[in-house]
Formats: structure tokens, C-alpha cells, sequence
């Protein structure tokens, strides 16, 4: 069967350039870029190249900006902890409620360690109350870690309002933003975009780099302690050697996902914004989350009333359908997605989620597969369902179903 | 996080999503039996019905002929129901004899459950149980007389330990024994208490509590963290009184008549306006509204108009932020 992949918020299949350019550095150049010898030097050539190119990407002219790390949660942890230990001071950290896990577990740590930590939570569309971050700005607040795309719903925040807020109150306040989401499907000049930025987190793996290589951007003069310590590397900021196949890896992707901006943002788009239609237009009792609020263009996120959203990725998994669920099942964590709660979503909707998320290498054919099979999982699973009035075809709402 | 399923989880759950012959989602009407289990904030419910043939003089002697169920949840929750029906069918049982089958039942028929799954087979069970409570009550069968203990009913008595998913102490500490359950994670995988805020783990009187009570205490209490280190108290740049002499109250209050009698006004005839977000200290957070909002000297506005007539009518130190 063949395999309709639409799961790119979760990982992206590596580019054919992408593996090719990697290939020397597993077999000709495997040595250490910190040695002295000529063929050495020759790898230590290829990483600082790379680091040009992403850096030169962002639009910076000083690459030292750039950290390599293993992988985003590598860099958000690296940031949020560099930050609190540079500024030992302070102690006060504003995140929101729909952060990824590598920033909101972070902060919750943070605060069982003693720190105070603010989460802003965001209304239906998932929008946060920019009043509301005003007033958590505080004299002693240390760090401002808030997502640039949400990775479930595709909500983009107003990262560059945010941060500037945060540098006309107090420039030493730090602000980070994790821009996993977002690095590889929409240009970012980062001094034109957002120059009120500090440090920004992104990943190779969402931009079909291999997975295990991620980048830290570090505006120069950030006071931010290194998490990773024990070598020179990445000028003692990032010590371990250097994942050298994987750099040059994530470098090439990310040229590539640059000449493909244009393609992100109309025809994905289009297919995105196809699905949506019919899902809509098929599907009684369906909710888009973040409809009305700014998306990334290559992410669809709904919610099914009455249905479990493991069992519907388990059925449209049967049809080769690979997609994804904020649901309890999926998440080991037994409660709906913390995204889908924050954003206020029905309870008897918020389980039965899925996430729709694509790359420039899905087709029209694709959205067609998924337009033929999923009205009928959806009903298939509504017919079975003790929350479904098949009758009179509308949800059964009841709060508690216990004996 | 990622599981995997039996292929015969995989296929039960299959057949049952489209109705393969033989298979038993569904619900009986006017059913000899009728229980419920879950609830929608857990994230999987079943009603679970069955019907008898009955025994002309003796209610007991009534043997399970029917059993149908609707359930919404995940992969596994289907593929359990669908087994409970299955097993039952099978092994013609009177309604106190199918109380037998428990959760194991479920998961050998199902060739295993991940970890985190259990709760789905103890789930079946439960809805079994009210189902056969609701079967006795119909037919005027004591259950108790007949040395039958039904335990649906602690489930909403006792105290509540688990917040999330409202699980009583009575009901927590009944199925410690019944599943003998040792950990905490153990108990989250089977009934899923402590699985969605953890409050519950180590609060006095949470899980690791009733476990200790359950097992006896075996020096599991969690070591005393070493002290954190004091960090210094954060130092305000000069003490409040020194900077601002009005309280924060009349400070905002000049600041707002300032905006409305010299700076309104302005705005407004041009078709705009401005809102006032919030004034932290010498800070002034406003909001351009109507045609100020992206106008090209919306910067210029909030500098030369409002930041200077704060600064000459109220306070020279004021620095006004566009939000």
C-alpha cells in the first residue's frame, strides 16, 4: 500500500540533495574537525561553511549567532537554563500554556525549583491577550520564552510585538522563542523580522534535515551560560564534537527549504486549505482549531465530536494514512492535549483531534486520499460511539457516562 | 510516545469499526442487563448492554445469550469491549458467573495490552459489573444474599483522591488489591488515576500513601531534597517613593485625565483614538486605535503627542511603549 505522509509537523521525510551532500562525511571526511591535520581541517572548513550559509539564511552577518545542537529540545533547554544561570538574580519567567514540552516541562521544573514562573494562556483561537503579557512583565522577570508557531495547531504568535513589548520595558529581560515550527517554511530575516529577538530555537528534522541536529540562535552579547560543558567546541559555548554529516545536513535542507518558500506558501497552502474545505463541508460537528487566527500555511489541525482520535488514526493508519492527535491515547498522558485545553476546546471534542500537516512533497492526490477515506472513519467511529445520537445524527452530550 | 498492539488488538479493532459479521457494537433495546463506565474528560466511555434467556423459575439459572456494546475511545478500549462480548458469547454464562471475567480475561483474549493500556480491559469490566447489578435489580435477584459483592458504587463514595479523573480512595484502594498494583505508574496504567495532573502521586493521602498502607511501608518515602542555596533578593533600582511621589492610584488617574483632556481629543478628530493597556511604574502601555492604528507616524504619535504631554503634565520621568 502505498503511504500518504501527513504527519510533517512530527518529522519530515530527508531531502535526496540533503542525504547526498551528507554522504562524504560517513565515509572520506569522517575526522575531527578539531585536529590539526589537513583532511581534518578540510571538515572544519565544511561546519564553519555551513554555519555561514544557515547563518546568512537568517540574515545575520556575524555566524558565530549560530549554536549546532543535538536537536530543538536540546536548544530551548540550552537557552531557557543558559539564561537563568547567567542571571542568577532573577528570577521570574513569562511562557504560555501551549509551549512545546522542552519549553513548558522546562518552566514547570523551574518553578518546583523556586522560580516563578507565569503561563498566558490563550483564548479560542488560540491568540494570546498581548494586555495580559503586559501586565506579567515584571522588575525581576529574567526570560520571556514564547513559541514562534504552535507545533499542534499551527497558531503563529506575534513574536516580533512580544519581544519589542519586552525590550522597551527592560532591554536585559531575555527573549526566546522556539521557532521549530516555523525555521524552514517561511523566510525569516531575523534582524529585519525580529530584532528584538535574543535567542531562537529551531530543528533540522522539520525541514527534511535528518533528525538529531538542531541550531541555537544567540544574538551576540546575550548573557547566556552553556548547557553542554567539557570542550572548545562552538567557541565553548555547545562543548561535544561535532555532528559534522548532520551540520552539513541541516545546512544544505535549509537552503533548499529557502528556494522552496514560494511553493510553501501557495501550493501547500492550497492543499492545506483544500482538506480543510471538504473535511468541513463533509463532516458534521467538526471545529478547525485556530481557523481564525494566523496559521502556518501547511498545518490543519480539527477536533470530531464523539470520537477518540487514536482510533482515528488507527483507522486512517489501516487506509496508509500516517497523521497525528493531540488525543489523550496518543500521549501516554491520559488528558486531552494541553493545547486543545488551553484553547478551550469542548471536552467531548478535544479527544477526538487530529493534525493534518504537510510538506512540498505531498499532492493534490493526496488531499484526495484523505478526502475519500476520512468522512467514513469519522461516521464508522460515530455509529460505535455512546456519545454519537445516530438518529438524530448530532453529539449525545452528557458530562459523566458513569453508572 | 509510541505502542504497539497485538495483530489481534489490530484486527478486533478493525472488524469491529466495520461491523464484520460477528462482531457486537451496538446497543440491545429494552436490554435484560444495561451498565456504564468512563466518562468523556477520561477519554473513553462504554455502554455495555446484554440479553438473557430466561430461566422460567429461577432468575439465577438466566444464561447471557446477547451482549452488545457502544464505546468511545481508542485502538485497544474497542478492541476490550469487543473481547468482553466476545467472551461471554462463547462460554454461555448466567449473568453472576460472567462476574468471573476480569481484566486478565480481557487482556489474554486481546494477546496483551501495552502498559498504558490496561486501563481499557479494567474499564470493560466495570460496565460488565453495573450491567449485572442493573440485570438483579430488574429481576429482584440479591446479589448480596447469594455472598455476590458488587463494588460499582465506591466509585462515587469516599473521599476523592484522584481530582482529575474523580477516582475515590475506596475504589483506588479495592483495585491496589484486586490488580495487585505496586508502583504508582502501575496504578496509572490500570485505572488511570494520577495520570493527568500527577498531583495525587505524593500528596499525604495520594497513591504512594494508599500503596504504603496497602503493601506496608517499605522505606520508599522519597529522600529530603538537599537545601537550595538562598539567592539574594531582587534589588528595585531606587525604592518607589523616591521615583514617584503619588501613589500608583493617582498616578494613573493624572495620567488618564491627561490622555483625555489633551490627547483625545487630538486623536479623535482625526478619526482615531488611543486605550491605555497598563501603567507599571513610569511606564505607560497604550493601544493606537481607529486610523492611528498602522498609520505611518503612529511611532511619532505616541512620542511627540502622548509621551511629551505626559512628561509636561505629569511626570517628566514617564516613557510611553505602543503595544
Amino acid at each position: 500500500m502505498t503511504i500518504t505522509y501527513v504527519d510533517n509537523n512530527a518529522t519530515t521525510r530527508v531531502a535526496p540533495e540533503v542525504y547526498q551532500a551528507m554522504g562524504p562525511y560517513f565515509t572520506d571526511d569522517y575526522f575531527n574537525p578539531s585536529s590539526m591535520y589537513e583532511p581534518a581541517k578540510r571538515i572544519a572548513r565544511a561546519i564553519a561553511e555551513s554555519r555561514q550559509r544557515i547563518a546568512r539564511l537568517f540574515g545575520l552577518h556575524d555566524d558565530r549567532e549560530i549554536l549546532f545542537t543535538g536537536c530543538a529540545t536540546e536548544s530551548d533547554n540550552a537557552a531557557i537554563f543558559g539564561a537563568a544561570r547567567a542571571n542568577p538574580h532573577r528570577r521570574h519567567i513569562i511562557t504560555t500554556t501551549v509551549e512545546h514540552p522542552a519549553v513548558l516541562d522546562v518552566c514547570k521544573d523551574f518553578e518546583r525549583n523556586g522560580y516563578d514562573v507565569t503561563f498566558l494562556g490563550v483564548d479560542r483561537n488560540g491568540n494570546l491577550d498581548i494586555g495580559e503579557f503586559v501586565r506579567a512583565l515584571r522588575p525581576d522577570t529574567l526570560l520571556v520564552t514564547i513559541m514562534h508557531a504552535n507545533n499542534e495547531t499551527g497558531v503563529v504568535f506575534p513574536i516580533e510585538q512580544l519581544s519589542r513589548l519586552t525590550k522597551e520595558t527592560d532591554p536585559t529581560i531575555l527573549f526566546h522563542t522556539d521557532a521549530t515550527q516555523s525555521v524552514g517554511k517561511a523566510p525569516l530575516d531575523l534582524p529585519r523580522q525580529f530584532p528584538h529577538v535574543d535567542m531562537l530555537s529551531f530543528s533540522g528534522h522539520k525541514f527534511h534535515a535528518p533528525k538529531g541536529v538542531g541550531g541555537l540562535y544567540v544574538k551576540r552579547g546575550t548573557p547566556c551560560r552553556p548547557l553542554l560543558i567539557g570542550g572548545h567546541q562552538e567557541d565553548g559555548r555547545r562543548a561535544g564534537t561535532e555532528n559534522v554529516p548532520y551540520i552539513v545536513g541541516m545546512a544544505c535542507a535549509m537552503q533548499v527549504a529557502a528556494d522552496c518558500y514560494d511553493d510553501e506558501d501557495t501550493r501547500v497552502r492550497r492543499l492545506r486549505d483544500r482538506l480543510e474545505t471538504a473535511i468541513e463541508a463533509q463532516v458534521p460537528y467538526v471545529i478547525v482549531n485556530g481557523k481564525d487566527a494566523p496559521r502556518l500555511p501547511n498545518t490543519l489541525s480539527i477536533c470530531c465530536y464523539s470520537v477518540e482520535g487514536e482510533a482515528i488514526l488507527a483507522m486512517l493508519d489501516s487506509d496508509g494514512i500516517c497523521a497525528s492527535s493531540g488525543s489523550a491515547c496518543t500521549s501516554g498522558s491520559l488528558e486531552a492535549s494541553h493545547v486543545l485545553r488551553a484553547m478551550k476546546v469542548p471536552v467531548h471534542a478535544a479527544h477526538g483531534s487530529v493534525r493534518f500537516s504537510f510538506s512540498r512533497y505531498n499532492t493534490d492526490q493526496d488531499v484526495d486520499r484523505i478526502v475519500e477515506a476520512f468522512p467514513a472513519v469519522i461516521a464508522n467511529l460515530r455509529k460505535i460511539s455512546p456519545l454519537w445520537d445516530s438518529q438524530k445524527n448530532e453529539p449525545r452530550i452528557s458530562e459523566r457516562v458513569v453508572a | 510516545m509510541g505502542w504497539e498492539y497485538s495483530e489481534k488488538t489490530k484486527q478486533l479493532f478493525l472488524d469491529a469499526v466495520h461491523g464484520k459479521p460477528g462482531t457486537h457494537l451496538g446497543e440491545i433495546e429494552d436490554p435484560d442487563g444495561l451498565g456504564e463506565h468512563g466518562s468523556v474528560a477520561c477519554g473513553d466511555a462504554i455502554r455495555f448492554t446484554f440479553r438473557v434467556r430466561r430461566h422460567p423459575d429461577d432468575p439465577t439459572k438466566d444464561v447471557i445469550t446477547t451482549a452488545r456494546y457502544l464505546t468511545f475511545g481508542c485502538t485497544s478500549a474497542i478492541a476490550a469491549s469487543e473481547a468482553l462480548c466476545t467472551i461471554i458469547e462463547q462460554t454461555e454464562r448466567t449473568p453472576i458467573e460472567a462476574l468471573k471475567i476480569t481484566n486478565n480475561d480481557i487482556v489474554q483474549f486481546l494477546e496483551g495490552l501495552p502498559r498504558q493500556k490496561v486501563h481499557c480491559s479494567v474499564m470493560g469490566a466495570e460496565a460488565l459489573e453495573a450491567a449485572v447489578f442493573n440485570w438483579a435489580q430488574k429481576r429482584g435477584v440479591d446479589l448480596a444474599r447469594l455472598g455476590v459483592t458488587l463494588h460499582t458504587a465506591d466509585q462515587e463514595e469516599g473521599r476523592i483522591v484522584c481530582k482529575c479523573f474523580s477516582l475515590s480512595e475506596p475504589y483506588i484502594r479495592r483495585k491496589i488489591k484486586e490488580l495487585n498494583l505496586h508502583t504508582v505508574a502501575e496504578i496509572t496504567g490500570a485505572i488511570k488515576a494520577g495520570g493527568a495532573c500527577a498531583s495525587c502521586h505524593h500528596a499525604p493521602g495520594g497513591l504512594q500513601d494508599l500503596l504504603d498502607e496497602t503493601w506496608g511501608n517499605r522505606d520508599l518515602k522519597l529522600k529530603v531534597l538537599p537545601e537550595l542555596p538562598l539567592v539574594e533578593p531582587v534589588q528595585a533600582a531606587a525604592p518607589p517613593s523616591e521615583r514617584v511621589v503619588d501613589s500608583p492610584y493617582q498616578f494613573s488617574k493624572k495620567i488618564e485625565a491627561a490622555i483625555n483632556e489633551h490627547v483625545r481629543p487630538m486623536l479623535q478628530c482625526d478619526g482615531g483614538d488611543v486605550e491605555i493597556i497598563d501603567i507599571k511604574d513610569t511606564v505607560v502601555y497604550c493601544r493606537l486605535q481607529g486610523v492611528c492604528k498602522g498609520c505611518a507616524s503612529a511611532q511619532q504619535t505616541l512620542r511627540m503627542l502622548i509621551e511629551q504631554t505626559l512628561k509636561d503634565r505629569v511626570d517628566e520621568r514617564i516613557r510611553v511603549i505602543g503595544v
